[in-house]
């Protein structure tokens, strides 16, 4: 296993392609042509390939070489797996979906055209923005990412010697990669992820700069956004088909490349990544050392924790939950329902405490467990119910552990949709939902939206009044607010209803809104059914004919939302955590020994909670029968 | 560049921070940007210069001095030519000096800059000071320059490091520390006097206690500097373990993977962990929270680990079925997260079925039949999550993933590199057969799948190693996918598929071929107004697939059924287009050999040029006749009877007055462009080779002169007209014919040495055929024109008797690799025979010989052409079956044919007072008279050898049977059937007429008694001499009679012969002695 974690060089594209920041690490790149030497000496005289000892490619060539691939991969990501398209030599080769996120560039020096691989780059997209970067690896790494790239065969077999995974497994630099991309990629977007947590009296609560600066009195930089946790991986899915990861985007012009550099310079001198906390980091980039902070005489002080707190001190937690459901009311079809949460914590605490945990009270069997914080020493597992995990808390707000479970109350929002068209250009939907069934105070929900898209149609009208709620439609969706927000309702279980007909425009085959490429558009007419009296439905029709144009979606989605007919319901709840998760404040322990307010707050979020059409189709899952 | 610039050149003008930022840029930007620096001279040593004075100047901004830092950094090299390397350094570390010692101020000195200039300046030193020799093979021997310089640089560091108790620098402190980490990792042992090892041991216990003080990298770091050591010193990994298993459970992606890392460096220590650590892993992989990537990560993580973990380890089939449960996508799983989930569901499939397979070798395991479900039920279940792509567009990525899956499923775990023979065993596996049951009904149901489909083989074709497996599938698409598909313009979609089965040498054409007449039938039936543009269409295509079949197969294996496809194309086919291209192509197949056939359909797409052989240099078959070649054919090539003649007729009788011949004399045909094409579709209708019969034209309208006939003569009269009424008289129309059944075969091995061709490939010489072969028959018998015959294809023959039967036997075997490549010694028989009729329209009963030339094409287009051995006709070819009028039920025949015999036989005697009369034939133009013959022959025969021969040679003749011995005996037999049988002599009565199968004629014998019991005639009830009479009824054509009462004794028989035809009595007498004395 390769043991170091170093980087090469980094570089941030825009979508022109033009490359706005770069970075070379000297010393990682010196160690880099002294491996390549020593591996052309090994294999001097036996047939080995040579892997050329490289300079390194300026920007130009760089982004000569990104335009290259995106032209040559389709896009900035690529196929990743295996295409019609692909070629040898090319990343979509290797036939893994990985390798939209490492790639291999294929870099003409301009000074004497020869072509140089790089390889593993990682690349992260952010908003408009590329980051690409180049770990050290071993020269034999590349070289046997060249025989899988570039062999002429039918493509790996799994469990196989030399194949992608065994790779990826012995590189944990370009796991570090990864984690360095994005926090790049953070950094960039001004879009520094920080857990929430929220108290129960007012808003949530900002990370350690927030802290440390309203001790200290001035405001060093704006508030970080704290975006509602893991929304940002599950929000892009709706409708995200269509959302070509290339199109032109707005965003900031200009990156702030003073934050970066001074972020590189602290984090990664060398080009080794040090410590990627971008709030300590910041804080010390800003703040420096007062006498102030001494380190504490009786224990020592841990790397990531360069301040001390000082003040009221209180213990916060916020159980962060997203259920995602796929409800498709039909016999054959069981509706799976699952949440995924995570408690956030923030720890207003003097000196270096240690915290116990308790996970009493959590039915081990239902909520599994999926990660801790660095920071917490892990239970033994299988201990039973007399669990704790002890933890010793950082200075900013930080995410605990992460767990998963079925939905163990009801169901938050049950019933079905139903849609369908009557004619080409008409459908008849019915709603029959109920809310909160069975739910019981303190649970609120403070707003439940149903939104019916049609990607593919333009609305033109709709008829239909619901038992609750209001409805207002777009050119895309049909949205019936059944809880506003801001008028949250406590647990009472409501039943709601919408019956009504939708109509559309008349369908075009690849009208504007057909966004993405349709390929391999030349169907034969020879090969349409034979039309007229057969086609008795015209809902097969329909699909049938729209499906001809269906795009094919990224790799990113976990099918053609397209495709289907469904109604995603979107709402928010406080007061319960759906999975049963709980915080026993009493049982929670300070060592050494202090008594602290501590406080939890719950909310719920919908991730995806799709109703499927009832009458259509729909994607499916099979669940092990054990 | 100019390296080497005077060092008395005067300093450069100093840039503005605009101008800075701007020659930065350009220098990472490089190419044209970067060439006015150069060419104003801000480049190399004069920009080294530069950027340090830069550095301490006051009034530029602190973030320019950092991005000038950085900016030398990183392009050092280019800006420090070599001879000034050591002045530089030098004066580099005089300014490190400088900012280092110079205190803190909020605008020109802060600890950013001196931070920056201590990374900045390590940087350098070690890219200058420390060079690794690789010229000898001990790869680690470090040789250092600038060794003062360098000391002077760890003194700086030293002395931030040490200056402790001082709170407010401890950053600065920590970045000197980590400049003199990465000098001594640069060069190890750099720093070694400097710190004591006592010192060392401290450090290093005090991390081993409190490794979760360091931050994510600092502990992977660190664990990557302890466990070469930890594995060096063979220290117990139990204590590794128990400081570093919490890192598998914490959300931090690196630190996961260094426990891995750990793992694997001591698998020992570590194992019984194997699930407990696929369990954790795969719960990253859960983790929606993180980005896809890391998701994607942890499960090629797992799929690593387990590759070399259960490749080592004994492998537990209940625990690998349980964790491949746990592997099942989700419905909002991301298709790339769905395709390396499927993709662990493959492996462990892949590892089930191997271990299943590896009991069953060995001890029979109780669970195969449920593993073995189970393990299709697995992938079955998990391919749900992308089942989508069976009706989705075929380019969408449910499609892509769930074919990547059956690839995956499909090549197993055998790798590209190993030249092993496990491939061979994945057809034999589970998985293998699933999945191609999977494919074909898939293939079945969803016909969108089907351009997929056959990208997908030809990915496995175009694949040196798995070639076989696509191979294979087509083989089982032509097997189930072929009899299934409903034959109606919806099969056009499939030809993408029928493209690559034709394409494929291992597919036998057979099944394609079929289901293209098929085809081509529906097209012609259902042509319409409204479909002639869809007929064209679909006609090309199915004319596309017999080309690529003509390009991709031995001329020999497709010559019968595509030949057969095209003919009936350019007869039936609505299109004209259409009809012409398949006459081009069956032009081609029959004319032009397969090599050339091949070269020239495949240049298609070229202009002929001077290096290939175009079409033009394809020798027209006229100008390569070869008289000289064609002396001997009949030596090699030989026309057989199937049945032998009874008599070896050497002489024949013709007689000029019964040689009514007004036709013309026959030239032999010519294959021309106008002419009909050669091969008809065999629809029954159209079956040119089954006999017409005529049917019995309204009332009898004979104009005959009324005459006194007492009523017995009136009632044989009666039948007699009815009788020649049914005769065609062939001056008037086509006559009754005879077939006379051949075969045609010839053999390799003269046949190659006469005709081989150097020139050609050896494939060619071991297969030696003839294509378009003519047989022209004519004759000096009265046996009127005779049809030349035409055979499509033959194959040469082993040369029997001659060579030895051994080395023959393989040599032949090897030759055609027909039917599927079984090969069946009497199929392969039949395919070196080709069967021939010659038919012939007798004008007269004769005897006679029909001579045979041949002319034909060789593979490499020569023709061939020449005289074979005469076809003898004896007189037993002439007998047929008197013809039965429609109007008289099946079961009255035998009444009919004994009353006929019963009349001619009367007609037929010197004194019948029918002499006089005219009988009108059909057509109504001709009459005949009967002018009848008599004859005897005593046979000295026993009953039983008699018996015999009449049921083998006769039986279809005989139309009674009389006396209740004979009938007794023959009725026992049951070969003779549409018999009268009468028990009884003298009344005629007891008519039993048994049903066999009348088609049964040439059975075996199955009379029941012995031989033995027969010659001692101890059981045989012998009575008479006199046993019973056979009523033999023969016709011959044109349109004579020939009787036999055989009045059959134990010992000898008596034939009476009457007949209408008094010369081919000379024949009979032979005939008879041959039939019955030989």
């Amino acid at each position: 296993m390769n043991s170091s974690c170093s980087i090469r060089a980094l570089w941030i594209l825009n979508n022109q392609d033009t490359v706005l920041f770069s970075r070379r690490f000297p010393v990682v790149e010196r160690r880099w042509n002294v491996a390549v030497n020593r591996a052309n000496e090994r294999c001097k005289g036996d047939q080995g390939f040579i892997v050329l000892p490289s300079s390194f490619p300026t920007d130009s060539e760089i982004a000569a070489a990104f335009t290259e691939r995106k032209k040559r991969e389709g896009s900035a990501l690529g196929y990743g797996i295996r295409a019609k398209q692909s070629v040898e030599g090319s990343d979509s080769w290797v036939d893994d979906p990985i390798m939209r996120h490492i790639l291999s560039l294929h870099v003409k020096k301009e000074e004497n055209g020869e072509d140089y691989t790089f390889w593993p780059l990682i690349l992260h997209a952010k908003v408009q923005y590329y980051i690409l970067v180049l770990p050290l690896v071993e020269p034999e790494h590349l070289k046997a990412y060249n025989t899988l790239c570039r062999r002429s065969d039918c493509g790996n077999g799994v469990g196989v010697d030399g194949n992608l995974s065994s790779l990826l497994l012995q590189l944990p630099c370009i796991t570090g990669a990864f984690m360095v991309a994005h926090v790049l990629g953070d950094i960039i977007t001004s879009d520094i992820p920080e857990p929430e947590v929220v108290v129960s009296a007012g808003p949530s609560v900002g990370g350690l700069l927030d802290s440390l600066t309203g001790s200290i009195g001035i405001s060093a930089r704006p508030k970080p956004v704290a975006p509602p946790v893991a929304a940002s991986t599950n929000s892009t899915a709706i409708g995200g088909g269509s959302l070509a990861s290339d199109a032109p985007k707005t965003g900031p012009r200009n990156l702030d490349k003073d934050a970066l550099r001074s972020f590189i310079s602290t984090a990664m001198p060398f080009g080794t990544p040090l410590d990627l906390n971008y709030s300590n980091i910041t804080a010390i980039r800003t703040n420096g050392f007062s006498p102030a902070d001494v380190a504490p005489v009786d224990s020592k002080q841990p790397a990531w924790k360069p301040y001390l707190y000082k003040g009221k001190q209180r213990l916060l937690f916020t159980i962060h939950e997203i259920v995602n459901a796929a409800m498709y009311d039909r016999d054959e079809i069981p509706d799976s329902i699952s949440v995924l949460g995570q408690v956030n914590c923030r720890a207003e605490l003097e000196g270096l405490p240690d915290v116990l945990f308790p996970l009493t009270g959590l039915d081990s069997k239902r909520i599994e467990i999926l990660s801790f914080h660095p920071c917490a020493q892990v239970p033994e597992q299988g201990g039973g119910d007399k669990q704790a995990v002890m933890f010793s808390p950082p200075l900013s707000n930080f995410v605990l552990l992460r767990y998963q479970a079925p939905c163990s109350i009801g169901v938050p929002v049950k019933g079905f949709y139903q849609l369908s068209m009557v004619s080409e250009n008409e459908g008849a939907f019915l709603f029959k939902l109920s809310l909160m069934e069975g739910y019981k105070a303190p649970l609120t929900m403070e707003f439940c939206t149903v939104n019916m898209p049609f990607p593919r149609r333009k609305v033109i009208s709709f008829e239909g009044t619901p038992s609750i709620g209001t409805v207002s439609y777009t050119k895309h969706s049909v949205e019936w607010k059944i809880i506003p927000s801001g008028r949250g309702v406590g647990a009472k279980s409501i039943e709601a209803t919408f019956p009504g007909t939708v109509k559309f425009a008349p369908w075009k085959g690849q009208s504007s809104d057909d966004s993405g490429s349709v390929q391999g558009g030349d169907e034969d007419s020879d090969t349409e059914i034979e039309q007229g009296n057969s086609m008795v439905n015209v809902e097969e029709y329909l699909v049938e004919k729209m499906n001809k144009h269906l795009p094919a979606v990224d790799l990113e989605e976990p099918f053609c939302w397209h495709a289907y007919n469904y109604a995603k319901v979107s709402f928010k709840m406080a007061g319960t955590s759906l999975a049963g998760m709980m915080i026993d404040t009493k049982s929670v322990n300070i060592f050494p020994s202090v008594k602290v307010p501590v406080e939890y707050s719950t909310q719920v979020h919908s991730g995806d909670y799709i109703l499927w059409n009832t009458l259509g189709k729909c994607p499916v899952a099979a669940t092990p029968a054990n | 560049m100019d390296t080497t610039p005077s060092p008395s050149q005067p300093p450069l003008k100093p840039l503005t921070p605009q101008e800075w930022e701007t020659l930065i840029d350009d220098h990472h930007h490089g190419g044209h940007r970067l060439h006015r620096w150069i060419s104003s001279n801000y480049t190399s040593q004069p920009l080294f210069d530069l950027s340090l004075s830069s550095l301490l100047r006051k009034d530029l901004p602190l973030s320019l001095k950092l991005l000038i830092s950085s900016f030398l950094e990183q392009h050092v090299t280019s800006l420090s030519p070599i001879p000034f390397i050591h002045q530089n350094l030098i004066h580099l570390l005089d300014t490190l000096r400088h900012v280092i010692n110079s205190p803190i101020d909020p605008v020109t000195i802060t600890y950013s800059l001196k931070e920056q200039l201590l990374i900045s300046t390590t940087s350098i030193f070690i890219i200058f000071t420390i060079n690794n020799n690789n010229n000898n093979n001990n790869s680690d021997n470090v040789k250092l320059s600038f060794v003062s310089e360098l000391e002077g640089l760890i003194e700086v560091l030293l002395t931030i490091v040490n200056r402790t108790g001082y709170g407010l620098d401890r950053q600065l402190r920590g970045v000197a520390c980590e400049c003199l980490r990465e000098l001594e990792r640069e060069c190890p042992g750099l720093l070694s006097e400097t710190v004591g090892v006592k010192e060392l041991r401290r450090v290093m216990s005090f991390l081993l206690e409190w490794p979760q003080y360091l931050t994510t990298f600092g502990l992977f770091e660190f664990m990557s500097v302890v466990m070469p050591v930890a594995v060096a010193l063979e220290l117990q990994a139990s204590l590794l373990k128990v400081q570093f298993s919490g890192l598998l459970f914490t959300s931090d992606m690196l630190l996961c993977h260094a426990y891995l890392g750990m793992y694997l460096q001591f698998p020992e220590a570590f194992s019984g962990h194997e699930n407990e650590v696929v369990r954790r892993v795969l719960l990253i992989s859960r983790e929606a929270q993180n980005a896809l990537v890391f998701r994607l990560l942890a499960l090629h993580w797992l799929l690593g680990f387990m590759g070399l973990v259960m490749s080592k380890t004994e492998v537990d089939k209940e625990r690998i079925f349980g964790t491949a449960l746990q592997f099942y996508p989700t419905v909002f799983d991301p298709l790339a997260l769905k395709a390396l989930k499927l993709d662990l569901i493959v492996y462990c499939s892949v590892m089930l079925d191997k271990s299943r397979l590896a009991d069953a070798n060995g001890e029979m395991d109780s669970n195969v039949g449920s593993s073995k479900g189970s393990v299709v039920k697995l992938f079955e279940d998990a391919l749900e999550s992308v089942s989508g792509f069976k009706w989705l567009p075929s380019w969408s990525t449910e499609t892509s993933v769930a074919f990547r899956t059956f690839h995956k499923l499909l090549i197993g775990e055998s790798s590209h590199s190993e030249s092993g023979s496990s491939t061979r065993d994945l057809v034999e596996s589970t998985i293998f057969h699933a999945t191609e049951r999977m494919l074909v009904t898939m293939t079945l149901e969803s016909r969108g799948l089907i351009p997929v489909m056959a990208a997908f083989i030809n990915r496995l074709l175009r694949c040196h190693k798995h070639r076989f497996l696509g191979e294979q599938l087509l083989q089982t698409f032509d097997n189930h996918l072929l009899p299934k598909v409903k034959v109606d313009y919806r099969l056009g979609s499939y030809f993408p598929l029928f493209g690559k089965i034709a394409e494929n040498v291992t597919v036998p054409p057979g099944g394609l071929l079929d289901l293209l007449g098929k085809y081509m039938s529906i097209l012609v039936e259902k042509h319409g107004l409204d479909t002639g543009l869809r007929s064209w269409s679909q006609g090309s295509k199915v004319l596309v697939l017999c080309r690529t079949l003509l390009m991709h197969h031995q001329s020999s294996r497709i010559f019968l059924g595509l030949s057969r496809l095209l003919a009936f194309t350019c007869l039936h086919f609505p299109d004209l287009e259409v009809r012409d291209n398949a006459r081009i192509y069956l032009r081609m197949l029959l004319c032009v050999p397969g090599n050339k056939l091949r070269h020239l359909l495949s240049a298609e797409d070229q202009l002929p040029s001077s290096h290939s052989t175009p079409f033009f240099t394809v020798q027209s078959p006229r100008f390569s006749y070869d008289p000289k070649k064609s002396k001997d054919i009949s030596s090699y090539i030989h026309l057989e009877r199937v049945v032998p003649l009874l008599v070896k007729q050497s002489w024949s009788l013709s007689l000029a007055s019964f040689n009514i011949n007004g036709e013309k004399p026959n030239y032999m045909e010519v294959i021309t462009d106008s002419n009909t094409p050669l091969w008809q579709p065999e629809t029954p209708e159209e079956n040119p080779e089954s006999p017409s019969i005529p049917a019995l034209e309204g009332p009898n309208q004979s104009q005959e002169p009324l005459r006194v006939t007492d009523s017995k003569v009136s009632e044989i009269v009666e039948v007699l007209r009815k009788h020649f009424s049914l005769i065609p008289d062939f001056r008037h129309m086509p006559g009754i014919k005879i077939g006379i059944q051949c075969t045609l075969r010839f053999e390799s091995e003269p046949f190659n040495r006469v005709w081989g061709n150097k020139g050609s490939a050896e494939l060619d010489l071991l297969h030696p055929a003839l294509y378009a072969t003519v047989l022209k028959f004519s004759s000096s018998a009265p046996f009127g024109s005779i049809q030349p015959y035409r055979i499509p294809f033959l194959l040469g023959g082993p040369t029997k008797n001659k060579i030895p039967s051994g080395q023959s036997q393989s040599d032949s075997l090897d030759i055609v690799p027909v039917n599927n490549g079984i090969v069946d010694e009497e199929k392969e028989e039949e395919s070196f025979n080709a069967r021939v009729l010659i038919e012939l329209q007798p004008k007269e009963p004769t005897p006679g010989l029909v001579d045979v030339s041949i002319e034909a094409n060789a593979e490499n287009g020569q023709i061939i052409s020449g005289q074979l051995q005469s076809i003898t006709v004896g007189i037993e070819d002439m007998f047929l079956k008197a013809l039965v009028p429609d109007d008289i039920h099946h079961d009255e025949i035998p009444g009919y044919y004994a009353s006929l015999f019963s009349a001619l036989w009367e007609a037929c005697s010197s004194s019948s007072s029918t002499g006089r009369e005219m009988f009108l034939l059909k057509g109504g133009k001709g009459f005949t008279a009967i002018n009848g013959t008599r004859s005897v022959k005593f046979l000295e025969v026993s009953a039983t050898s008699l018996i015999q021969a009449v049921e083998k040679n006769l039986s279809a003749f005989v139309v009674n049977v009389i006396g209740d011995e004979l009938v007794n005996i023959v009725k026992d037999g049951g070969i003779l059937s549409e018999t009268t049988w009468n028990n009884d002599e003298a009344s005629g009565s007891g008519l039993d007429v048994v049903a066999v199968d009348q088609y049964m004629t040439e059975g075996p014998l199955y009379l029941k008694y012995d031989e033995e019991e027969d010659e001692k005639g101890s059981n045989l009830h012998i009575n008479k001499r006199n046993m019973g009479r056979f009523h033999i009824l023969i016709f011959l054509p044109p349109t004579s009679h020939l009787l036999f009462q055989m009045e059959v004794g134990v010992n000898s028989t008596l034939v009476r012969i009457r007949t209408d035809h008094w010369p081919c009595l000379a024949y009979i007498d032979d005939y008879l002695e041959a039939l019955f004395l030989s």
